[in-house]
């Protein structure tokens, strides 16, 4: 009775461990519970990308679904998701505002013009496809700092309160889209019909 | 060996010098050396989200320099300590700071290190009372089945 106590201590620690590192190797390190979510977008009064002295306010959310794309031309999985995101405007009338901030334009010290962040983001939707509704101008990036962002790109699922339901950090590509992204926003829609009527 | 020399402080000054080339790119100016600590604390306490184990203060990234240039203002603007960290926190998580909360998930971080000198504990003082006399039983046990064995092969050999 003893020997199989004896040989089953380490077979247990064994198993266990095994587990442990196993479930491991499926983790992904980087991924953290995003803290905005379930939460009414943060306060911000920022211009328009492309004409600097339109401001929009929170209230920009109101009324419709938004997924908010941050992004930059900089960002090389930006342009690669953008003809996907193009498509999905066209295919589920979806409502795509992007964030945008730029790395080399520091705002207090910097080797970029507004105009030259302009033409190059004019360029890259000309190659790839404009899904975005309008661009708002993160200048500071104070607004992405304050909705956690890490990196672009991420997108952030905004319903008609403009309450952030849905943080996903990384690209869209058909498979999130169709496990992650679509059943939250058929539920956004079915909410927005329900309140409705 | 001159050139040996030489060489040795060359090495040394440009190893050296490469140590501050990040900390000489933004320059926060305080009017209080203590305010200077207070800043170079807190940013080595909170944790850089995007990088895997950097502080703000170590690390290039993008977003390591917007929280420093955050770290700042919110210092200017009056802010203690503490609500620096609270409002990094509020944005990206308990992940952010270096000193993390007792919650029910990192209670364990505690709980086990306890577990084990408790375990080990008993063992110790299972064994110093205990063993001896079973330790000698095991052992006559031992002298007795060898015995019983040799002895079934003697016969067998017979």
């Amino acid at each position: 009775m003893k020997k199989v106590t004896l040989f089953l201590i380490p077979l247990v620690l064994f198993a266990g461990l095994v587990v442990f590192l196993f479930q491991g190797l499926f983790s992904d390190p980087r991924e953290r519970g995003s803290m905005v979510v379930d939460k009414p977008i943060p306060a911000f009064s920022l211009p328009d990308l492309m004409h600097p002295d339109l401001h929009y306010t929170p209230a920009v959310f109101e009324g419709q679904i938004t997924l908010l794309n941050v992004w930059g031309v900089w960002c090389v999985t930006c342009a690669v998701e953008l003809p996907y995101l193009t498509q999905l405007v066209e295919q589920e009338n979806l409502r795509i505002v992007g964030l945008y901030y730029d790395q080399d334009l520091d705002p207090d010290f910097g080797t970029k013009t507004v105009t030259g962040v302009q033409q190059e983001v004019k360029n890259m939707l000309n190659r790839f496809g404009n899904p975005y509704s309008f661009n708002i101008f993160d200048v500071y990036r104070d607004l992405s700092l304050d909705l956690g962002v890490t990196g672009a790109p991420e997108h952030f699922l905004i319903d008609q309160h403009g309450v952030i339901r849905l943080h996903h950090v990384g690209d869209i590509n058909e498979r999130v889209w169709k496990n992650k992204i679509a059943p939250v926003v058929a539920q956004l829609k079915r909410e927005m019909g329900s309140s409705d009527s | 060996m001159k050139t040996f020399f030489c060489a040795v402080v060359l090495t040394t000054i440009v190893l050296l010098s490469g140590g501050y080339a990040y900390a000489a790119d933004d320059n926060y100016a305080f009017e209080d050396p203590k305010q200077r600590e207070t800043f170079l604390r807190l940013t080595a306490e909170l944790r850089c989200p995007m990088c895997q184990n950097q502080n703000i203060a170590d690390s290039d990234a993008m977003i390591a320099h917007d929280m420093r240039r955050k770290v700042y203002q919110l210092m200017q603007q009056g802010k203690s300590e503490q609500e620096v960290i609270e409002f990094m926190r509020a944005r990206y998580g308990d992940f952010v700071h270096y000193q993390p909360p007792v919650t029910p998930a990192t209670s364990l971080l505690w709980l086990i290190p306890i577990g084990f000198v408790l375990i080990g504990g008993v063992a110790f003082i299972a064994r110093r009372f205990y063993s001896p006399t079973d330790k000698q039983e095991q052992e006559g046990n031992d002298e007795a089945m060898a015995l019983a064995e040799a002895n079934r092969i003697l016969e067998e050999e017979k």
